[in-house]
């Protein structure tokens, strides 16, 4: 079995992302010879654009879902959830190898966004798929210069769990670029592969979380990460309506947020948050605590929220929980 | 909550809903003025106006909110920013 085999029989989901020229395509090749990920279904959209529904109705015929191994080769002719959702039909009725895994290959110029939109808001692709990790690439020579000129290529590093640096051995990494991903994504680890080699355990493992709240609130151009802490549990009420408050007022402005808390209800045992715009993954308990520190941290990067707002609407709604 | 604590809330929504204006505490109440000058007003309820915690007011009108998440819709609507995406969250608390 796999070493990132699915938790709780669920699918893991990796999301493989990166502009134009960043290498996805040489670095997936690569990836998938290792026969410990031969089990994996691959969804590549080639032609995708956002919104991702249309654009892979649109280039149904150039999306290709195969098994590492060659076992698998289809065409599918629907939306990225339609296809899930057949593909995980297939598996269970023996159609198709039982693959470990799906990786999915944004277009260059995809937003990741509706991608895990299509991952987190559908319950039945929810049901039996979990989104595990999304690996940005980042071309070394270009990525400084692209990412100063393309919002898509802001967001596909926003969105990521961790960054990978392609083509290092054309160009060192400039320090321009160093700059840029350590404004927009802090807390995403970042490694380098030259002429696409990288652990792909490293590729696909699960996003640490706690990486990502290890992250300091930065700031840049509009988009800040803002980090949130409580030593005191928070209430279930008060965290429902503080999500339902965010979500309300920021919009597309949050693009993302994760958090281990401690609810007062059951403070022994941390609840993961995470969300992408507005879709909150339902929420996961973990068994226990990932170390000592037991306290609430949430961490939320988004565009032109202001840094203090999160925190002053968490207080506000806590006191009126606990007053009423 | 205080009048300064709510008037830096309410700083801090009109900069997300890029509104410009002046929050200002006057008397205990919050006071700015929408962006087409309509002065607005924001305090506390009385304890025994209770479910209402808030109140909203403009000239001549007088609008009760029963949360900090009301308020902020109400003040949102008032200030000509739209309407949020109104979402429904759930923390189902783990299984004993």
């Amino acid at each position: 079995m796999s070493p990132i085999a699915a938790p709780e029989g669920r699918l893991p989901v990796c999301v493989v992302t990166g502009f134009l020229g960043a290498g996805k395509t040489t670095l997936l090749k690569r990836v998938l010879r290792d026969p410990r990920f031969a089990d994996s279904a691959v969804i590549v959209n080639e032609f995708g654009e956002v919104p991702l529904d249309h654009d892979l109705i649109a280039a149904s015929e150039d999306m290709l879902i195969s098994v590492s191994t060659g076992c698998l080769c289809c065409v599918v002719r629907s939306d990225l959830t339609e296809t899930l959702l057949d593909l995980a039909r297939r598996r269970a009725a023996a159609e198709v190898p039982a693959y470990a895994r799906v990786v999915i290959e944004t277009s260059g110029l995809a937003d990741p966004a509706p991608i895990l939109h299509a991952l987190m808001a559908d319950e039945r692709v929810a049901a039996g798929h979990r989104l595990q990790s999304v690996a940005t690439l980042v071309d070394a020579a270009t990525g400084a210069a692209v990412l100063e000129r393309h919002p898509e290529a802001q967001r596909q590093v926003m969105l990521a769990d961790r960054l990978l640096l392609t083509k290092t051995d054309l160009a060192p990494v400039p320090a321009t670029l160093e700059t840029a991903l350590a404004a927009l994504n802090p807390a995403a680890p970042r490694r380098v592969a030259a002429h696409g080699e990288v652990d792909p355990e490293w590729l696909f493992a699960p996003g640490s979380l706690p990486a990502f709240l290890e992250a300091n609130a930065r700031h840049t151009e509009g988009v800040a990460s803002i980090v949130l802490e409580r030593e005191a549990p928070i209430p279930a009420l008060a965290l429902t309506l503080w999500l339902q408050g965010l979500v309300e007022h920021c919009g597309p402005r949050l693009l993302r947020l994760k958090g281990l808390v401690a609810l007062a209800e059951a403070p022994e045992k941390p609840v993961a948050l995470h969300a992408v715009q507005h879709l909150l993954h339902p929420l996961e308990w973990l068994d226990a605590w990932p170390g000592t520190d037991r306290h609430s941290r949430i961490v939320l990067i988004g565009e032109g929220i202001p840094r203090h707002l999160p925190a002053r609407l968490l207080a506000a709604i806590e006191a009126e929980v606990r007053d009423s | 909550m205080t009048p300064p604590e709510l008037r830096d809330l309410i700083s801090d929504a009109l900069a997300l809903w890029q509104v410009p204006g002046k929050v200002r505490v006057v008397e205990g109440r919050v006071a700015l003025a929408a962006p087409d000058g309509t002065p607005l007003s924001v305090h506390a309820a009385e304890p025994a106006d209770r479910p209402i915690r808030w109140w909203l007011e403009r000239p001549g009108q007088r609008r009760p909110c029963t949360s900090v998440l009301g308020l902020l819709r109400g003040l949102r609507n008032a200030v000509g920013a739209g309407e949020g995406e109104a979402r429904r969250a759930r923390v189902a608390l783990p299984e004993a």
